[in-house]
């Protein structure tokens, strides 16, 4: 129950603020504006759509061909800035939505990630992941804007990870039988 | 096709080329995983998209360019890097949004700290996935540790604005 709720709820709370957002334009603004958005809203679908099939593609084989595992041994506790850096660029490279990458995140810790190169990770993945860039930013936004944004993005995953480090909060992955060394 | 489009599509073919030499059966895995994402995100698209469309009709444009404006300096960062926080879904509702506060006047740098704040506070995202999946404590060390820089990617944005001309011009 939970977990379908979870899944959905995306969707149930787009389709609830979709639903009284539609009929507050067309109470207030009447039926021409409410044509008139689903018009925009069907524009940006046929704009959006292609790149969107490919970066899915792009993500469904990407995932065949980089096991995880194999990641998780250069981002360990010991792995300073090189991990930060590795675990932004895994961010990066990592397509998909948050039903995809969290699960990952799990996965890295429990193969000896620690807390700063996961948290780098989670920040490139959500604020510079190059499939949300190239398939959502540059085509709506512009590239320019993308450009101008994706830099300032750049340097805060190695901040966060950096600072996380330092943070005096103990935390051991769930699942983890005792806290490691 | 834009530029953009291309690349990513020629990306994708690669991608897929390499998986096809890995043997038929990788292949499939991959288109089956390709497909399973479209079913999964095609709904989530086909509402959020009238959603964005509906609430750029109520949202008056000049709050945006009021509250958000390019004169409205590091208050309008802060006050961008906590809205993105309160902006539900994922991208196929923020970046349009996004693309309509533009085209009503918002300055550039809040709104690099409002996609921020989107990405890095994103609180519907926190509560749905990463609480289940984490725990409270991971959340509150990786809140501490990134929680103001959606402020400071704002303020980073408006000293490299200059070198970006066309930022807010759309095509």
């Amino acid at each position: 129950m939970l977990r379908t709720l979870r899944r959905h709820s995306s969707l149930a709370i787009i389709l609830s603020i979709g639903l009284v957002s539609g009929s507050l334009v067309w109470v207030l603004h009447g039926p021409e504006a409410f044509r008139r958005a689903l018009g925009v809203a069907w524009g940006v679908f046929l704009t959006v759509l292609p790149a969107l099939l490919a970066g899915l593609l792009l993500a469904g084989s990407l995932k065949q061909l980089i096991p995880p595992g194999a990641l998780a041994k250069w981002m360990g506790a010991e792995s300073g800035a090189r991990g930060l850096l590795v675990a932004t660029l895994c961010g990066m490279a990592m397509p998909g939505g948050p039903m995809a990458a969290f699960p990952l995140v799990l996965v890295l810790a429990q193969a000896g990630a620690d807390r700063g190169a996961l948290i780098a990770f989670i920040v490139a993945w959500a604020l510079n992941g190059f499939q949300r860039v190239l398939v959502w930013e540059v085509p709506l936004l512009g590239a320019d804007f993308a450009l101008l944004r994706f830099l300032c993005g750049l340097p805060l995953s190695v901040i966060a990870g950096a600072v996380a480090r330092r943070i005096p909060v103990a935390w051991v992955p769930p699942g983890t039988p005792e806290p490691r060394a | 096709m834009s530029i953009g489009q291309a690349i990513l599509l020629v990306l994708a073919l690669g991608a897929f080329g390499l998986a096809l030499r890995r043997g038929v059966p990788t292949a499939q895995r991959a288109l089956r995983e390709t497909g399973q994402t479209i079913l999964r995100v095609l709904p989530l698209l086909v509402a959020a998209l009238p959603m964005a469309a509906f609430l750029a009709e109520l949202i008056p444009a000049d709050l945006a360019a009021g509250w958000l404006g390019p004169e409205s300096g590091l208050a309008g960062i802060a006050i961008a890097s906590l809205a993105g926080g309160f902006i539900p879904g994922g991208p196929f509702v923020s970046f349009p949004l996004v693309l309509t506060f533009i085209k009503a006047g918002a300055g550039g740098p809040q709104m690099v700290a409002l996609i921020t704040g989107w990405a890095i506070l994103g609180f519907h995202r926190v509560i749905a996935w990463e609480w289940p999946v984490l725990g409270g404590r991971f959340i509150l060390i990786r809140l501490l540790a990134s929680g103001l820089l959606p402020i400071l990617a704002g303020v980073l944005a408006q000293w490299l604005l200059p070198l970006f001309p066309h930022a807010l011009v759309r095509p």
